[in-house]
């Protein structure tokens, strides 16, 4: 049965894909609103939602604009270790297995982990220029996270350098096992190394309030059903492409 | 310039570029990406129908 004849709850693999695409932009759309209209603003690490009196006149909220950026740069980058962690599973089941369509699933799930932690850059480095003043600072988080992007593309070098097959898989499914073991260094650094400059934003007594809750989980949500979403439509192609050229190599025998 | 104004516009302005840079850097990166997988899917999938064709038409005068 190929990729694009699964069926569930009567529903077609094509009809799922489309739906979790239109519901991640529903999704993602909805935090963005709640993120503009309804969060409160953040002024450092605290929530101010008061009174607040600049010129002699009182102003509700001093407004920290660019903490809006969190509601979106998290949710990104929490994506970008939850898809990796395909990359190493499927890299397993192919070392185990030795079957090509983990190695595809592997190489599709890094591709994915690829577009989600360069948005994670691309919107953090925006944050940092703001927040800090500069476009980088080689801080624990940062640093983790630069070294998890550079073993991400890494695995695409690898997979070029390699002409043999079997090879490339096995190489691949290897180095995506060990580039993987840095996801969890990198998301659990805030609190490994307590200096860190990223705050540790879920922990005891709380960090967010409801209406940020809200957001942040929407939009997780709706990065969760676009990466399944892309993952799936990827792997069909994957699998019409090889159908293609088995048909081709059908035509020219 | 009104103070107050200036100082709102400082705080609130002074973010937006990187907010609104980061926003649409993140909206063009998905959905570019999911538009460019799903026009490749439909470029392979018409691929496939005119291979399959000529496969079954070449097949059809021995069955």
């Amino acid at each position: 049965m190929s990729v694009g004849e699964k069926r569930f709850l009567g529903l077609g693999l094509y009809t799922w894909i489309y739906i979790t695409l239109g519901l991640a932009a529903v999704l993602t759309t909805a935090a963005l609103t709640m993120t503009f209209f309804f969060t409160p603003v953040v002024l450092a690490d605290t929530v101010v939602d008061e009174l607040r009196v600049i010129g002699g006149v009182p102003i509700q909220n001093q407004l920290l604009f660019s903490q809006k950026i969190f509601y979106f740069h998290v949710p990104v980058a929490m994506s970008s270790f939850l898809v990796f962690i395909f990359t190493a599973l499927n890299g397993v089941r192919f070392l185990i297995k030795k079957e090509k369509i983990y190695d595809t699933k592997a190489r599709i799930a890094t591709e994915v982990t690829l577009l989600f932690v360069l948005l994670t850059m691309a919107t953090g480095i925006l944050w940092t220029r703001y927040e800090w003043g500069t476009w980088w600072v080689w801080e624990p988080r940062l640093t983790t996270y630069f070294i998890l992007t550079l073993m991400v593309i890494g695995y695409f070098v690898l997979r070029n350098s390699i002409d043999d097959e079997e090879r490339r898989a096995t190489y691949a499914a290897a180095f995506g096992i060990i580039a993987f073991i840095n996801a969890p260094i990198s998301f659990a650094i805030t609190r490994l190394v307590p200096s860190s400059a990223h705050p540790v934003v879920f922990r005891a007594g709380g960090g967010l309030i409801s209406s940020q809750l809200i957001a942040f989980f929407l939009g997780m949500a709706g990065m969760l059903l676009f990466a399944w979403s892309v993952y799936q439509i990827r792997l069909r192609e994957q699998d019409i492409t090889d159908r293609v050229e088995v048909a081709k190599a059908a035509l020219e025998e | 310039m009104d103070p107050v104004l200036q100082e709102i516009y400082r705080t609130v302005l002074d973010g937006a570029p990187f907010v609104l840079g980061a926003y649409f850097l993140l909206w063009l990166g998905l959905f570019g990406y999911a538009f460019m997988i799903t026009k490749r899917l439909k470029g392979v999938e018409k691929e496939l129908a005119v291979i399959e064709e000529s496969v079954s038409r070449r097949g059809a005068p021995n069955s």
